[in-house]
């Protein structure tokens, strides 16, 4: 697993590793730093305090063995100046027996020098120097007060050396002359203070000039370092000197000190001797420091490495799955964070691996019947005509298009629509074979592949699909009738790609719909059809403008007063060049692109206008007017131009009648209701055209604004026949008429209908037993030839027409 | 004789020298005292000529000596008579010392006239039956600050003559001296 990143990523400074080791290096060196910093600083504290408190007691022991010194020099003098054989001696007056007994007694006490003075302070002998004899004696003040005190001493300087002085009468019993016994302060008795101080002891005076080192503890090169710093530093009060590089602690200790003369003894201690326990505890900080570096360094690597390794593999498996490669899962080798981290990272993977194979599904499949969707069946299609080109199979396409399904949504809704597809789909995909592909093109279109089979096959199919389809559907315990219209394409016959195939399915079913028949297999006058189809539906787009549609009138006969009361407008399309176009031809298809809102704009506009020229010749006849379910969303538009309509032709609102299919109420029931409303407002009558085709319950109805309610011609033409056609309309004229509605009656055109619709009490009728839709100026002469005539013989006046 | 305070100054010596010139004594011997560990007397006026004996009166031994000029002797450690006798044949001061005890110090003045005399407490002393003829008075102590002036004097027979010095003293300086009984050990 050692990745190219692994081994490189310890080395550079911005990768977590490094930055583990770097903060715990930092740390430790930080904190042991401050601990040094402290240690260092209280130890020197202790060090030094303690270094005081020996130099201190040091001087007090120095002192007082400098005291006990002198008090036994003093003694051993006074019992020496008492020894009788001393006295005799010095009484002989025998100058050369004096010298000897001072000698001789002098080395007794371990004096170094010895003097014997008269009572007048002269000289009488000196074992030094001869010279001396008879002259006063150097240090009468010691006299003086030795005469007081019995005996007396001091550090003296003579010739350069340092001695103490110890002067003591030689009694007889009375004084008859002093003797000074000299003490040499020698590098001897430096020693022995030093051993019983400790501390480093040297004696130097200062008479004139530079100090003067007359023993001492250091060695001779010291003493000469000594002797600088000492006249370096004329106070010779600080604490600490320089001695040979190396750092003293020093004590003053004044023995002598007048203004011509001054004898001190100092006292002095090494700083790196004194500090030595001291730096052996820095040194033993500084190596643990130094250990618990190493220690630190190798385990924070450990563990940036426990910490990064896994990383770079989850990094690297993140890669992969970049890359697409679902296939490796991580491996998890501990249960920590990362661990955890892995197993999320597992836990994902499969999750993308499960979303990416959902996606595929959606992306081919189609959600509401679980059949294959359209690019699945492309895809499918086309593999059909690969293997198709390369052998001789028999490939069909065959589109499927249900009938009416548009007025299943409309009037039962959705979710009754879809389910109504669900069923389809899965009786279509029962009817065929499993090696046939089913899809779902979307709405209510699908497409089945045939690959099998002969050129026969897709009849058969077709057939199949039909019986399938044939058997009763019932959804929400609604019953309904399905049919399809099939197209279908053959390849190699019909097209050899894939949207060829397609194409030409999707105009034989075209074919199949025009025709009302079952299935149709592409011809290619088809396609001439449907050009013409579509050039049709580009000249209705400017039909209105260039006066293309013109209005014909269809009398509505009161059964009740037996006069035409209303008229139903109807648009017709006078093409220049095919003729009279009849409604159905461009009607639906107006609908669909909704270009139907211009044409019931110009309808309304042209009717009213119509109107209102009739009422001003005094022809009263209430229009009716065909309302689509698109125009009833644009509620406001609608209303705005009836309103103005109605204003710009002089004319009542109740003059106008709105007709709205009961299929168009029950695609929005609440807008339309809403719609209705205003328009009763307006004070504009309303009927129900179509009724009984819908869905609609007389429930429903009841709440409409509406005025009046026209019988679907289907019921009335079948009452002949069939009496329940009759019962049907005799009780939607009874309910009618219990809702406080007029019952109008379409489609008339035998007598026998006219006399049962009489007899029913429907309250007028419409059709071609009265007369067919006519041009205005046709209907005027049509009225007032036919008004007095019996309705018997107004079909010859049909006929004129 | 008094000091310059006017006290009376005891222990002094006087004596008148004849104008006739010194003399000698011959055969005359005094007693000079240890006892208690002290010289009796602190001081002793003698002729020039006389013996002096130092009998020791004290249960413990004595040591006597003398570095003075005008006679150095030393009699050592004895008890009871002293074992020699010691004739003072110069004029002069000879300060007497004990070896083995040191604060015991007297003090004996050797003059060459026979008239002499220590000043009592009240410090008065009396030279009787002097021959008449002219003298020289002189005053001398042990502990004396400075010499007095000699005064002359000429006698005549049967009269009294009175004499005063002025001489200042220094106290006497006892050396520690510990108790007997603790000597006996």
């Amino acid at each position: 697993m050692a990745g190219p990143g692994e081994g490189g990523a310890l080395v550079k400074l911005n990768s977590l590793g490094t930055r583990i080791v770097l903060f715990f290096v930092a740390l430790l060196v930080l904190v042991q730093g401050l601990g040094a910093f402290l240690v260092i600083q209280a130890n020197a504290q202790i060090a030094r305090q303690a270094m005081d408190q020996e130099l201190e007691q040091g001087e007090r022991v120095f002192k007082q063995l400098l005291a006990q010194n002198q008090a036994r020099l003093e003694q051993g003098a006074g019992i020496l100046s008492a020894d009788f054989a001393f006295r005799q001696a010095i009484a002989t007056n025998d100058t050369g027996t004096i010298l000897s007994v001072l000698r001789n007694h002098g080395a007794r006490v371990g004096a170094s020098v010895m003097t014997l003075a008269s009572l007048e302070n002269i000289v009488r002998a000196d074992t030094l120097d001869p010279v001396r004899i008879g002259k006063p004696f150097a240090f009468p003040d010691l006299i003086r007060l030795a005469s007081v005190e019995g005996r007396a001493s001091s550090i003296v300087i003579r010739e350069g050396r340092l001695y103490q002085l110890v002067v003591v009468p030689v009694l007889a019993p009375e004084p008859i002359a002093w003797v000074g016994l000299a003490f040499e302060v020698d590098d001897n008795l430096a020693k022995d203070l030093h051993q019983l101080t400790g501390l480093e002891v040297t004696f130097a005076s200062r008479t004139e000039g530079p100090w003067h080192l007359h023993a001492s503890t250091l060695a001779p090169e010291l003493r000469v370092s000594l002797e600088g710093a000492l006249s370096g530093d004329d106070g010779i009060g600080a604490n600490l000197l320089d001695v040979g590089g190396e750092q003293y602690e020093t004590r003053v200790v004044p023995l002598e000190s007048r203004p011509d003369k001054r004898v001190v003894a100092i006292l002095q201690k090494s700083l790196q001797v004194g500090l030595a326990p001291f730096h052996r505890i820095s040194a033993s900080f500084f190596w643990l420091t130094l250990g618990g570096l190493i220690l630190l360094v190798g385990g924070s690597l450990v563990i940036a490495g426990g910490i990064t390794r896994p990383v770079h593999r989850l990094a690297d498996a993140a890669r992969r799955v970049q890359q697409g490669d679902y296939t490796r899962h991580v491996q998890v080798e501990n249960r920590d964070e990362i661990g955890e981290l892995a197993v999320s990272f597992n836990h994902m993977l499969d999750g993308i691996v499960s979303r990416e194979k959902e996606i595929l599904r959606l992306a081919y499949e189609d959600g509401l019947t679980g059949l294959p969707n359209r690019a699945m069946f492309y895809e499918q299609l086309e593999q059909a005509t690969r293997l198709a080109k390369r052998g001789s199979h028999a490939v069909a396409v065959m589109l499927l298009d249900m009938d009416r399904f548009k007025a299943i949504n409309d009037t039962l809704g959705h979710t009754v629509g879809d389910q109504a597809l669900r069923e389809v789909g899965d009786r279509v995909r029962k009817a065929l074979r499993e090696s046939d592909v089913v899809a779902r093109l979307g709405g209510d279109e699908f497409a089945v592949l045939l690959a099998t089979g002969g050129a026969d096959a897709p009849k058969v199919v077709a057939e199949k699909i039909h019986k399938a389809l044939e058997e009763p559907l019932v959804i929400d315990g609604q019953p309904m009738d399905m049919t399809a219209s099939i197209g279908i394409a053959r390849f190699g016959e019909h097209g050899e790609e894939a949207d060829a195939l397609l194409r030409a399915a999707d105009v034989a079913m075209y074919e199949a719909k025009r025709t009302k028949s079952r299935y149709a297999i592409y011809d290619p006058s088809h396609d001439e059809r449907r050009q013409e189809f579509l050039t049709l539906l580009g000249e209705l787009r400017r039909a209105v403008d260039a006066g293309e549609l013109v209005l014909h009138y269809q009398p509505k006969m009161s059964l009740v007063e037996d006069r035409v009361t209303s008229v139903e407008a109807l648009v017709r399309w006078r093409h220049p060049k095919r003729g009279v176009v009849p409604p159905s031809d461009f009607i639906p298809f107006a609908e669909q692109t909704g270009y139907i809102s211009a044409i019931t704009r110009w309808v309304l506009a042209r009717a009213i206008e119509q109107c209102g020229v009739w009422e001003r010749t005094g022809l009263r006849i209430r229009m009716c007017v065909n309302v689509s379910a698109r125009d009833l969303r644009l509620e406001d538009e609608l209303v705005h131009v009836i309103s103005s309509s109605l204003q710009a032709a002089e004319l009542p609102a109740g003059m106008l009648c709105l007709e709205i299919t009961e299929s168009a109420l029950m695609e929005d029931p609440r807008g339309a209701q809403a719609t209705l409303r205003k328009l009763r407002e307006l004070g504009v009558a309303t009927s129900i055209d179509d009724y009984g085709t819908g869905y609609s319950s007389l429930a429903y109805i009841k709440q409409l604004a509406v005025n009046e309610l026209k019988i679907d011609r289907a019921f009335v033409a079948g009452m002949e026949a069939d009496q329940r056609n009759a019962a049907i309309v005799r009780s939607t004229i009874e309910l009618g008429h219990n809702l406080g509605l007029t019952v109008v009656a379409e489609g008339v055109e035998t007598d026998h209908e006219l006399a049962e619709l009489r007899r029913y009490g429907c309250d007028a009728a419409q059709g071609y037993l009265f007369a067919r839709p006519m041009p205005a100026a046709a209907l005027e002469r049509w009225l007032s030839g036919a008004r007095d005539k019996p309705p018997g013989q107004r079909a010859d006046i049909l006929g004129e027409v | 004789m008094r000091d310059s305070a006017g006290a009376p100054v005891p222990d002094a010596a006087v004596y008148a020298m004849p104008a006739t010139g010194p003399t000698e004594a011959r055969g005359k011997v005094v007693e000079i005292q240890q006892i208690d560990r002290e010289f009796v007397p602190y001081l002793t006026v003698i002729q020039t000529g006389t013996t002096a004996t130092f009998p020791n009166r004290d249960p413990i031994l004595h040591h006597v000596y003398s570095f003075s000029p005008a006679k150095s002797f030393e009699i050592k450690l004895y008890s009871g008579r002293s074992p020699s006798e010691v004739t003072f044949d110069k004029p002069g001061v000879v300060t007497l010392g004990c070896n083995i005890h040191d604060w015991m110090i007297g003090y004996v003045l050797i003059v060459s006239t026979p008239h002499f005399a220590r000043t009592d407490a009240s410090g008065t002393a009396r030279l009787r039956d002097l021959p008449t003829g002219s003298y020289e008075v002189q005053a001398w102590h042990p502990r004396q600050r400075e010499a007095a002036p000699a005064q002359s004097l000429a006698l005549e027979a049967g009269a009294t003559r009175s004499v005063a010095f002025r001489m200042d003293v220094a106290p006497r300086k006892v050396k520690y001296k510990p108790p007997l009984d603790r000597l006996k050990y």
